[in-house]
């Protein structure tokens, strides 16, 4: 008989997001047979006290940024999320306070609310290191501005890749 | 909701067939999704486990988007089927839990939890006799630990429970409660636990009347009214320090509600008066002779339960003397945007309605910080709770309700419950969470139903806006800092053109600082252009051209400022990353024509241009200016060290670059705190001295959140310092060097607390120097004035007394001695076992 066991009765928001615990499933299955075991990810985010925050609008800027998530304790650092080849923000930053609890907080009130006239996205991080701060796309923004189909003004437009494909389609009449 | 117990096998059905990478997107709805998507098919019904857990979670609440049609058949439903497979460990288990983890997280289900053990033990005494099993434990622990709400729930459910018991049930725990009040109120007229107590037995006495109609315990509420009177009645010595509204001898309230318990009781004796209707308590068990159900030949023609079906009372001791709780209590008092106005959107304060809702959902929203959706989804459907008619419907418009004929409900749900997060933000002297978390109810309560909430909001803000003049500061910051926040979630809408009148005031009348300081948040958050687009013409001269400016001007750019030549060298020198000694020689030249024109301190024109340099070099982000100061912090702190004027330069350099940005100064002010640049005490003296500005500046926001930076991050230091102290886990040695220090940390922060005093108490009553040479008396401009510093007065003194009862020598006590046992591993395991604490259920996530 399966013992009945329950945390609360509604799900709480200050737990990590399925993407940031999948990350950790993938690369234990790779490591498997090479390394020992890595860490339970519950326990590496134990005492996370930073926040991966994303879907910025482009233009947002440090100070906004630290306005809003000030609201949630002091933000002992904040590193803007930057477009690899060009150096300018491509929306998203990593918040870090000075405690556990008040990265928390952050994700339980100011995730999922408004920054600059945009739903903003908080998940709880292990904490930055050194070239995360640099998108990942291939055309040195974050991978879901590449392909992303809608037209977003406060994210450069539409996707990168759709662009391409428009330019080149143009071209032919020239 | 939180489905733990089949989570493996959606795991597998989710990703079944998804195989393009488009579709795998995360949402947090995922499970609903999948509950709808199932649904679809014909699957076996889910074992009882599963349906009791479903049906209890969900008691009382919104099926399909509409209010629930019969409670009480859900709630006989799940007793039945609790009753029925109660053989089954794992349904004992899952009812138990849920019924429990129900009370202490979604107080407003208990009465619905507790009809269904009660229609349980019609069916089966076993599901009662388990519950009371694990109730009285746990209210046992919460008593004995002081957790006063978590006590309060506990005990309300077993209150509801009174049908049950063979005895008196509880009404000697609220006896001994009274008793122990009584001891502490006799002991010290300072003492708030006793209130508490107080509070706990008004409350729980309308659920036990309401479980039952047996004449003896209405005789038995009319004797504990009788002698909670002297408690209740009398006020409190700390009450008017956490009044919303304090106003000057005389003045009419804007609301004037007074002490909880005052109201607690005379609502009470009004319902003793009226034969104890308690009208809005859902009454949701029927006992088995009047409902039809079963027609056992047990089932006798009274309302008496059978013998068979009751049970003894658990065993709950109240300790002596008691255990006040981790935390400081303070008195309460009733807050209300809309009791007792024209139209009875809310119950009116004399109701005992207006006590029990209200303190229903406020420790809904208090205890479910962890899922504001959830706690705006109950707020939401807050009637579902009571009895039904007893509001109006949802969404009807306010001005429908005059309509009303004298017999219907005018209780506006949208009302009631924006009035409970209201009550929350502007509690003193803090609130339970930080404000940012009730900003997010109220967000997600305007986005479940705009169109009903936002009215009833505007209603709220007009409301506060009147009155400004005479709120709280502390709560007209909160005020200004929530509407800001709330319109930036909202594209930053708000009907404006009402407030043109308020353009004409003058700078300093609390309602045009208020304006001006909302304006500038909204900024804050956005950007000036963005903000002005918002604003009806008559306002854009508030916001100023210059405010769009990204980077501001450097002013020894311009040759009318003193030595600008000196200033570009400066600048220019930084930017290059000159030597130090290349700067330090233009620095000591400008020292020397100083001090040959005069200055008091030529020091202090050195230091505007270094540290006007280094925020001009840094002017592009606070990243860039942080690692600016962090490479220059050398020089900056030798300059404080060297002078007190010079230091305080350092902060003005910062709040007259940052003129139009006033966030960004406040900003760069606590990174320089961090550094140890400036001192808390310099910060002070230059807002509250050198800046005064013969009391003007106390109407600026910036300045007010200046000095509350700078002091909370005093009384943060200050808390941690007497938390490592009685932390026995850290050597005894250290905790021994603390107390040594304590004494001279907890005194620089009484001179600080002094030193604002000073500074406003002179404000407030005219003698601040600058004042008597400049204004005679009955000057408007003067009254604003010793308004503002009174407001401050208020304020300071207040955080002043909170400061010394929260690091009181009592919650500091003698130093605790190091355990006896050598063995270091002991003391850390057995931390960990008190840290589980109340949790009886394991967390599996």
């Amino acid at each position: 008989m399966p013992q009945f066991r329950m945390g609360s009765t509604v799900d709480r928001l200050d737990r990590p997001s399925s993407y940031a615990m999948s990350k950790y499933k993938r690369k234990r299955r790779h490591s498997n047979s090479e390394r020992a075991p890595s860490p339970d990810p519950m326990d590496k985010l134990a005492n996370a006290t930073t926040l991966y925050v994303g879907n910025l609008s482009f233009y947002t800027t440090e100070e906004q940024i630290h306005e809003l998530f000030g609201k949630c304790g002091g933000i002992k650092r904040l590193i803007m999320g930057l477009d690899r080849f060009h150096k300018t923000p491509c929306g998203f930053c990593f918040v870090e306070y000075y405690t556990h609890q008040d990265a928390l907080d952050c994700m339980k009130y100011v995730g999922g609310t408004k920054l600059d006239e945009r739903i903003i996205r908080c998940d709880l991080d292990e904490g930055f290191a050194e070239g995360r701060q640099y998108g990942r796309g291939k055309s040195g923004g974050q991978v879901r501005d590449e392909y992303r189909e809608e037209f977003d003004p406060g994210r450069g437009g539409f996707g990168k890749k759709i662009m391409e494909e428009r330019e080149r389609y143009a071209d032919e009449y020239d | 909701m939180a489905d733990y117990d089949r989570r493996d096998n959606r795991g597998a059905d989710r990703y079944r067939g998804s195989g393009g990478g488009g579709k795998r997107k995360r949402y947090r709805e995922d499970d609903d999704y999948e509950r709808d998507y199932r649904n679809q098919r014909h699957r076996p019904e889910a074992p009882p486990g599963t349906r009791i857990k479903r049906g209890l979670l969900d008691i009382a609440e919104d099926a399909n988007g509409r209010p629930p049609r019969d409670i009480k058949e859900q709630a006989v439903h799940i007793a039945k089927l609790a009753a029925e497979h109660w053989d089954d460990e794992y349904v004992r288990e899952t009812f138990g839990t849920v019924a429990m983890k129900l009370i202490v997280e979604q107080p407003l289900k208990i009465p619905f939890v507790a009809g269904t053990v009660l229609y349980a033990n019609d069916e089966k005494p076993d599901v009662a006799q388990d519950i009371l099993g694990r109730v009285a434990p746990m209210c046992q622990e919460a008593l004995d630990k002081g957790d006063w709400r978590g006590f309060k729930l506990l005990l309300r459910f077993l209150a509801c429970l009174s049908p049950l018991y063979k005895e008196d049930g509880i009404v000697p725990i609220l006896d001994e409660l009274f008793n122990r009040a009584v001891d502490l109120q006799t002991a010290s007229p300072e003492d708030v636990v006793g209130i508490e107590l107080v509070k706990i037995i008004l409350l729980t006495v309308p659920y036990l009347l309401a479980s039952g109609e047996h004449v003896s315990l209405q005789q038995r509420a009319s004797e504990i009214l009788e002698k909670t009177e002297i408690v209740a009645s009398a006020p409190h010595v700390l009450e008017a320090l956490v009044d919303p509204y304090p106003s000057r001898e005389g003045e009419e309230k804007p609301m004037a509600f007074g002490s909880l318990i005052g109201l607690l009781q005379r609502q009470l004796q009004g319902e003793a008066a009226s034969g104890w209707k308690l009208a809005c308590i859902p009454r949701v068990y029927e006992p088995r002779s009047k409902s039809n159900g079963a027609a056992d030949g047990e089932a006798n023609g009274d309302a008496e339960q059978s013998v068979a079906s009751q049970h003894a009372f658990p065993a709950i001791t109240v300790p002596s003397p008691i255990n006040p709780g981790p935390k400081p209590l303070f008195p309460d008092v009733f807050f209300s945007l809309y009791a007792d106005q024209e139209i009875e959107s809310v119950p009116p304060t004399a109701n005992i309605a207006a006590s029990l809702v209200r303190d229903g959902l406020v420790d809904t929203i208090n205890i479910l910080d962890f899922n504001r959706n959830a706690a705006a989804k109950i707020l939401t459907e807050m009637d579902n709770y009571w009895t039904p008619g007893a509001f109006a419907r949802r969404e009807t418009a306010f001005d429908k309700l005059r309509d009303f004929s004298a017999d219907v409900s005018k209780w506006k749900p949208e009302d009631v419950s924006v009035d409970a997060i209201f009550s929350q933000i502007f509690r003193l002297p803090t609130s339970e969470h930080r404000l940012v978390y009730y900003h997010s109810v109220i967000t997600e309560l305007c986005k479940i139903s705009p169109a009903a909430v936002a009215p009833s909001l505007g209603r709220a803000i007009r409301f506060l806006f009147r009155s400004l003049e005479s709120m709280d500061m502390e709560l007209s910051y909160r005020f200004m800092d929530w509407f800001a926040h709330h319109l930036s979630n909202f594209e930053f809408r708000w009907k404006w053109g009402e407030w043109i009148p308020e353009i004409d005031l003058p700078e300093i009348h609390p309602k045009k600082a208020f304006i001006n300081g909302v304006l500038d948040k909204e900024i804050r958050l956005s950007f000036a252009k963005r903000i002005r687009e918002t604003l009806p013409g008559p306002f854009h001269q508030l916001i100023p051209v210059s405010k769009e400016k990204d980077m501001p001007d450097f002013k020894y750019a311009d040759d009318k400022t003193p030595f600008a030549p000196e200033g570009r060298e400066v600048l220019s020198l930084l930017k290059k990353k000159a030597p130090e000694e290349d700067v330090q020689k233009i620095l000591d030249q400008v020292q020397e024509q100083a001090a040959a024109h005069g200055f008091d301190d030529p020091l202090v024109p050195s230091t505007d241009i270094y540290m006007t340099a280094i925020l001009s070099v840094g002017s592009k982000s606070l990243s860039h200016v942080l690692s600016t100061i962090d490479r220059c912090k050398e020089r900056l702190l030798a300059v404080g060290d060297q002078s007190q004027l010079a230091r305080r330069q350092i902060i003005g350099s910062v709040v007259d670059f940052w003129v139009d940005h006033p966030g960004n100064a406040v900003n760069i002010v606590d990174k320089l705190l961090n550094y140890l640049i400036i001192t808390p005490m310099s910060v002070i003296e230059w807002a509250l001295q050198d800046r005064l500005d013969r009391g003007r500046a106390l109407a600026s926001a910036q300045c007010y959140e200046l000095i509350s930076m700078t002091m909370q991050k005093v009384t943060e230091r200050l808390g941690q310092i007497v938390e490592t102290r009685n932390n026995t886990a850290v050597s005894f040695d250290q905790r021994q060097q603390i107390n040594e220090v304590l004494p001279r940390e907890r005194q620089s922060v009484r001179d600080m607390y002094a030193a604002i005093e000073d500074a406003v108490a002179a404000v407030a009553g005219g003698t601040q120097d600058e004042m008597v040479e400049r204004f005679d008396d009955g000057s408007p401009e003067r009254d604003l004035i010793t308004l503002w510093g009174e407001r401050w007065a208020r304020v300071w003194r207040r955080k002043a007394a909170v400061e010394e009862a929260v690091v009181s020598d009592a919650a500091i006590g003698p130093l605790e001695e190091p355990e006896p046992e050598p063995e270091p591993v002991a003391p850390a395991a057995d931390g960990g076992a008190a840290d589980q604490g109340m949790d009886t259920v394991d967390d599996v996530e």
